[in-house]
C-alpha cells in the first residue's frame, strides 16, 4: 500500500515536472508568435517563424525535462542538507543556552566512550587478538603433572619422555622440544663495530617449532630438519628486536657468523617483531626468546629420566579433539607406569601426561582480571547511559512548551525527531571527540601499567572499531532516551501542552528518573565494592613478610662460561677477587652473590635426604628449593638470621659440607628439634652429608602470592655452578654506582656480559605488579563511577528542586523554615541513593564470588568493605542533594507563587 | 538555417546569459529579446538552446530561478545570478578578452 502511494506520488510529481517545462516553453513561443503579429505577420506565418527561430522544440523539450528532474532531486538533497544544517546549528544554539546540561551530558559520555574503549582495546589486545601463530588453536602445551592431596604441579618433561610420546602418540601431527639456553654474546655487532658482551634469554628448539606454531622467519629461512643434528653447521634464528638492538637491522647478517657463547653460529634468519617464543610464560619458560638454536631433542632419549627440563609443545591433527589428546596421553601414561612403576607408579602422588591449550598456558591467568574489567567497563557504560538518559528526560519535560509551539507552528513529528536526533548526535560527536582524547591517554597509561608478564599488552592499540562501537553505543542509547519525550510531547495535543506550561512535569517520568539514579547508585556501589576488595587484598599483600629486605640494592647476574673457567677453583677465585672489589666501591655496604636470586624470576627445586631418615620405597623423598650462595648473603639480601651463623670463610672446598635451611623446613621436619647440627643431603641416602648450621626466615621467592617450598642454601664454593647473581646492598642510589661495577667486573674479564642489572627495589614492584595492575584499574573505574554516580544525583536533584520551585515557596510561605524545605529535598535524594545501595549490596554479594581467585587475605564478602563503600557513597549521595537543597531554601515564596 | 557564421559557439550561450543577468533577473524571453536586441541580432541563436543551457547553469549553481508574471501576466519561472554566477561571469569575461586579444594578434595583418 505505501509501495503504492510513492509510486504514485513519484508519477505526479513526474508529471508535474515535465509539466512546468512544457509551460516555460509554451511561454516563450508564444510571446514570439506575438511579437511577429506586432510586426505584421499573420497568426499562422508568425507561429511557422517562431518554431523556426526557437530551433528543434521536440530536442530541447526532453533536454530540459531530464535536467528538471535532475536538478529537482539535487535540490532535494539541498533541502535534506539545509535542513541538517538548521538543525545543527539550532542544536548548537539551544546546547549553548543550557552549558550545565551539555557539559555534564557531554563529560558523561566522554568519560564513558573513554575509558570502556581503552579497556575494551587492553582486554581485545589480549583476550581477542589470536597470538601471532597461524596454528595456535591447535598446539598444545605437554607436562609432567602430580596430584597431590588436591593440587596439581606441573613440570618440566625428561628428553626420553617426549621422545617416547613423540614415537607413540596417534593424535599428534607434529611435536617439538624447547629447552633454555641462556646465550653470552660478544664481538662484533656489525660490520667494523664491536658492542658491549651482553647476555639474552634463548632457547634450544626442536627445528620443527616454528613450523608446528605457524610461523615463519621475516627475512632469511626457516630451520630445516638438518639443522640441529650432530655435525650440522651450527646456526643460529635471531627475534626481531635483538636483531634491531645489536646488529642495527641490517639485513646483511643473513648468513654471518655471530659469537654466542664462544660459538660462532652462523645467522640463517630474523623471525618477524611479533614473535618472541615463548611470548609469554609458559611454565618454567618464562623470559621472551631473543635466540632460537635448533636441537634434535631426540637424540637425547639415552639421559636419565629425572632429567626434567624440556618445555614440549604438540600440536593436535586437525580431526582429533582435545579429548582425543587427553585419552591418547593417557594410554601412553599407563605404558610409562607399567615400564617404569618406581618413576611414575607412585602411592602418595598421582602421576599422569597433562595437555594444556597454548592460548590457555600464555593468558591464562589474566582471563579472569580483565573479564572483571570488562565487566566493570560495560556498568560505567551504562552509567554514563543512564546519567544522560535521565538529563535529557529532564530536559525534555522543561522543553514541552518548546516542542509544542513547534508543532504548532508546522514543524512534523519527524522533523522534531530528527531535530532532537541531530541534538544528540552533536552530543555525542562532542563526546566522541573528547572520549578518543581519554581513551589514547588512558591505554598509553595502562600499557605502562604492565608488569611485562601480560602478554600482547604491548601490541595494545586504540582500536577503532572498538571507539566507534562504544561511541554508537553510548549516543544511541543516549540518543534513544533523548527521543521518548520528543514523540510523546509532539503526540499530545498542543493546547493542552501550552496551558499545562512549567507545572506539567508528568508523574510517571519522575518514577522512571528515580529508578535510573537508583540503578547508577547501585551499579557504582557494586563496581566500588570490587576496587575496594582489591585494594585491601593488594594492601595485605604489600604487608606479606617476605622474608627479605634488600633496601637499595643492586643486582646483576653473571654466568661464567666454561670454555675459560674451565676448574672450580677459577671460578671460585673469579668471585673471591670479585666480592672483594665490588666491596671497595664507596657507598657500598654489602655484597654478596646468591642463586637463584629471590624475586629474579626463576626458583630452582629438587628432592633432598635427611640423614637417618630414608624414604619408603613408592613415597616422595622430601622435595625443597635450592639455593647456593657466597658468605654473607643473609645480610646483603636483609634476610632475617633466626638461629646459628651465615657463610664464611672457612666454609671451603674441602672444609666439612654445611647448608642454613629456614623455618619452614625446621617446622615441617624437625619441629621441636633443634636444627643445627642435622644433616642433609642433595645427592642421595649414602650422602655426602651437610651439616645445617643456621636456619633463616622462609623467603617469598616469587613474590607473597607464592607461598613456597622448605628452602635450604647451601655454599657457593661447597658447591661451585657457573651462573651466579650478586646483591649489592648501597648507601646511594643503587642505580648510581652500575657504571663502576661494570668496570670492576671488566678489570677482572673483560668478555664477561652482565646480566639483568636491576635495583632489588624494581623486582619486587614486578613481583606485584599483576596485583597493582588489577587493582590499580579497578580503583580508577571505581573513581570514575562515583564522580559519574554523583553528578547523576546531583543533576536530578538539581531538576527535581528547580520543578518544585512553586512548591517550596508554597511551603515557606505557609510557614515551613529553610531547615524542612531541605529536609524534604535531601529526604528525597538520601530514600534514591539508600534504596540504590541496597539493590547494590546484594548485586555485589552476588557477583563478589568472580572475584575470589584474585583477592588474597579477604573475603569477597569482606564486611568492612562494604560498610565503608556504602558509607562512602552515602555520604556523597547527601553532598549531591545538598548543593541543590540549599538553592531550594533560597526559594523567593513571593516570586514562586506568582510563576 | 541560419547562417554558420551567425550562430554562437557552444559555451558561449553560458557567457551570454550570466551577462544579461548581471542587469537584474529576467525569464527566459526577456533573455532571448535582450541578447537580440544588445548585439543587433548579430549573433542569432536557436532560442529553444537557451532553456537546456538555463537548467544546466542551475544544476551548476551559477544561477537560480524563482516564480513571477510575465508580461501577459502568467505564472513564469524568473532567473537570476548568484554569487558564484556572478564569480563566474568574472572569470568568464577574463578569458574571453585574453582569447580575442590573441586572435587578433594573431590575425592582425603583418
Amino acid at each position: 500500500m505505501r509501495q503504492l502511494l510513492r509510486t504514485g506520488a513519484r508519477l505526479f510529481w513526474r508529471r508535474s515536472v515535465d509539466e512546468e517545462v512544457d509551460d516555460e516553453l509554451a511561454a516563450h513561443i508564444e510571446q514570439l508568435v506575438r511579437r511577429l503579429q506586432h510586426q505584421g505577420l499573420s497568426r499562422e506565418a508568425a507561429r511557422e517563424a517562431a518554431l523556426q527561430r526557437f530551433g528543434d522544440l521536440a530536442t530541447v523539450r526532453s533536454e530540459c525535462r531530464t535536467l528538471a528532474h535532475d536538478l529537482e532531486e539535487q535540490m532535494n538533497r539541498q533541502e535534506f542538507v539545509h535542513q541538517f544544517q538548521q538543525d545543527v546549528s539550532y542544536g548548537v544554539r539551544t546546547l549553548r543556552r543550557a552549558p550545565l546540561f551539555t557539559t555534564i551530558a557531554v563529560l558523561t559520555l566522554a568519560i564513558g566512550i573513554g575509558a570502556s574503549t581503552a579497556i575494551f582495546s587492553v582486554v581485545h589486545a589480549v583476550l581477542l587478538r589470536s597470538l601471532p601463530y597461524s596454528e595456535s588453536d591447535r598446539v598444545t602445551v605437554i607436562w609432567n603433572s602430580y596430584i597431590q592431596g588436591g593440587s596439581v604441579s606441573r613440570t618440566a618433561i625428561a628428553p626420553p619422555e617426549f621422545a617416547d610420546v613423540m614415537d607413540q602418540n596417534r593424535t599428534f601431527d607434529q611435536v617439538a622440544a624447547v629447552g633454555r639456553s641462556t646465550a653470552n654474546l660478544s664481538g662484533s655487532c656489525g660490520p667494523g663495530a664491536t658492542c658491549e658482551p651482553e647476555r639474552v634469554p634463548g632457547y634450544l628448539v626442536s627445528p620443527n617449532l616454528f613450523s608446528l606454531l605457524g610461523a615463519s622467519p621475516a627475512l632469511g629461512r626457516a630451520f630445516t630438519s638438518s639443522d640441529g643434528a650432530r655435525g650440522a653447521e651450527p646456526v643460529v634464528m635471531l627475534s626481531h628486536s635483538l636483531w634491531m638492538r645489536r646488529f642495527g637491522g641490517d639485513s646483511s647478517i643473513i648468513g654471518r657468523a655471530i659469537n654466542v657463547s664462544g660459538r660462532l653460529r652462523a645467522v640463517i634468519g630474523v623471525m618477524p617483531a611479533a614473535v618472541r617464543f615463548p611470548d609469554a610464560p609458559i611454565g618454567f619458560l618464562g623470559e621472551r626468546g631473543e635466540l632460537w638454536f635448533p636441537y634434535s631433542w631426540e637424540a637425547s632419549r639415552g639421559e636419565e629420566r629425572g632429567n626434567q627440563y624440556l618445555g614440549f609443545l604438540a600440536r593436535r591433527k586437525p580431526d582429533a579433539s582435545l579429548d582425543q589428546v587427553r585419552v591418547d596421553l593417557a594410554t601412553i601414561s599407563s605404558r610409562f607406569k607399567s615400564s617404569w612403576p618406581d618413576r611414575y607408579n607412585m602411592t602418595t602422588v598421582t602421576w599422569g601426561l597433562a595437555a594444556r591449550p597454548l592460548r590457555d598456558e600464555m593468558v591464562g591467568d589474566i582471563r579472569r582480571p580483565l573479564l572483571v574489567v570488562l565487566g566493570a567497563v560495560l556498568m560505567l557504560m551504562l552509567i554514563a547511559c543512564a546519567n544522560v538518559a535521565h538529563l535529557s528526560l529532564a530536559r525534555g519535560a522543561g522543553r514541552r512548551q518548546e516542542f509544542a509551539v513547534r508543532a504548532a507552528l508546522g514543524a512534523g513529528r519527524m522533523r522534531l525527531v530528527r531535530h532532537l536526533l541531530t541534538e544528540n548526535l552533536l552530543l555525542g560527536a562532542l563526546a566522541g571527540v573528547i572520549g578518543i582524547g581519554i581513551a589514547m591517554v588512558s591505554t598509553r597509561g595502562l600499557v605502562q601499567l604492565d608488569p611485562g608478564m601480560i602478554p600482547q599488552l604491548d601490541a595494545t592499540r586504540v582500536d577503532g572499531g572498538v571507539l566507534l562501537f562504544a561511541l554508537l553505543a553510548t549516543t544511541f542509547c543516549a540518543a534513544l532516551v533523548g527521543i521518548v519525550p520528543a514523540l510523546r510531547q509532539s503526540s499530545a495535543s498542543v493546547h493542552d501542552a501550552i496551558r499545562a506550561g512549567r507545572g506539567g512535569a508528568a508523574q510517571p517520568r519522575r518514577r522512571i528518573r528515580s529508578l535510573l539514579v537508583v540503578a547508577e547508585v547501585a551499579m557504582a556501589l557494586v563496581i566500588l565494592v570490587g576496587a575496594g576488595l582489591l585494594t585491601r587484598s593488594f594492601l595485605a599483600l604489600q604487608r606479606v613478610d617476605q622474608g627479605l629486605n634488600p633496601g637499595p640494592t643492586l643486582t646483576f647476574m653473571v654466568t661464567l662460561p666454561r670454555a675459560r673457567y674451565d676448574s672450580s677453583a677459577k671460578m671460585v677465585a673469579f668471585h673471591e677477587r670479585l666480592q672483594q672489589r665490588l666491596g671497595a666501591i664507596p657507598g657500598v655496604e654489602a655484597v654478596s652473590a646468591i642463586d637463584p636470586l629471590p624475586l629474579g624470576g626463576s626458583a630452582w627445586s629438587g628432592t633432598f635426604h635427611i640423614e637417618g631418615r630414608p624414604t619408603a620405597r613408592g613415597a616422595e623423598p622430601p622435595h625443597g628449593e635450592y639455593n647456593v650462595a657466597l658468605p654473607g648473603f643473609i645480610g646483603a639480601l636483609g634476610m632475617h638470621l633466626a638461629k646459628g651463623r651465615d657463610f664464611d670463610a672457612t666454609d671451603a672446598r674441602g672444609a666439612p659440607l654445611v647448608a642454613i635451611v629456614d623455618e619452614r623446613m625446621v617446622q615441617k621436619y624437625w619441629p621441636g628439634e633443634d636444627p643445627i647440627g642435622k644433616r642433609i643431603s642433595s645427592e642421595g641416602e649414602e650422602g655426602p652429608w651437610a651439616t645445617v648450621v643456621g636456619v633463616v626466615r622462609h623467603v617469598y621467592r616469587s613474590g607473597p602470592r607464592n607461598e613456597g617450598e622448605p628452602q635450604m642454601y647451601f655454599a657457593y664454593r661447597q658447591r661451585v655452578q657457573t651462573p651466579l647473581s650478586y646483591v649489592i646492598r648501597t648507601t646511594v642510589d643503587p642505580l648510581s654506582i652500575i657504571r663502576t661495577v661494570r668496570t670492576e667486573v671488566a678489570g677482572l674479564d673483560a668478555e664477561l656480559p652482565l646480566a639483568r642489572v636491576a635495583s632489588m627495589a624494581t623486582l619486587e614492584s614486578a613481583a606485584l605488579a599483576r596485583d597493582r595492575f588489577n587493582a590499580l584499574m579497578l580503583a580508577l573505574f571505581a573513581a570514575t563511577a562515583l564522580l559519574l554516580a554523583a553528578i547523576g544525583l546531583y543533576g536530578v536533584m538539581a531538576y527535581l528542586v528547580s520543578q518544585r520551585q512553586a512548591e517550596m515557596g508554597i511551603r515557606m510561605a505557609l510557614g515551613s523554615g529553610p531547615s524542612d524545605v531541605a529536609r524534604l529535598v535531601i529526604g528525597d535524594g538520601m530514600r534514591m541513593a539508600l534504596a540504590g545501595i541496597v539493590v547494590g549490596m546484594l548485586a555485589s554479594l552476588a557477583l563478589a564470588r568472580v572475584l575470589d581467585g584474585l583477592l588474597y587475605g579477604i573475603e569477597p564478602t569482606d564486611p568492612i568493605t562494604y560498610v565503608v563503600i556504602a558509607a562512602m557513597l552515602a555520604l556523597v549521595a547527601l553532598f549531591a542533594s545538598a548543593v541543590p537543597a540549599r538553592r531550594a531554601t533560597k526559594a523567593d515564596p513571593a516570586s514562586a507563587l506568582r510563576s | 538555417m541560419p547562417d554558420a557564421n551567425r550562430t554562437v559557439l557552444q559555451g558561449t550561450v553560458d557567457l551570454l546569459i550570466l551577462k544579461t543577468l548581471s542587469w537584474g533577473p529576467r525569464h527566459g524571453y526577456a533573455i532571448a529579446r535582450w541578447i537580440e536586441e544588445t548585439t543587433d541580432d548579430a549573433l542569432r541563436i536557436e532560442e529553444g538552446s537557451l532553456y537546456p543551457a538555463l537548467y544546466r547553469m542551475q544544476k551548476r549553481g551559477w544561477i537560480k530561478s524563482g516564480w513571477g508574471e510575465s508580461d501577459i501576466g502568467k505564472r513564469i519561472r524568473i532567473y537570476s545570478l548568484t554569487p558564484a554566477g556572478r564569480a563566474e561571469l568574472r572569470a568568464q569575461s577574463a578569458q574571453w578578452d585574453a582569447m580575442v586579444k590573441a586572435m587578433a594578434r594573431v590575425l592582425k595583418p603583418a
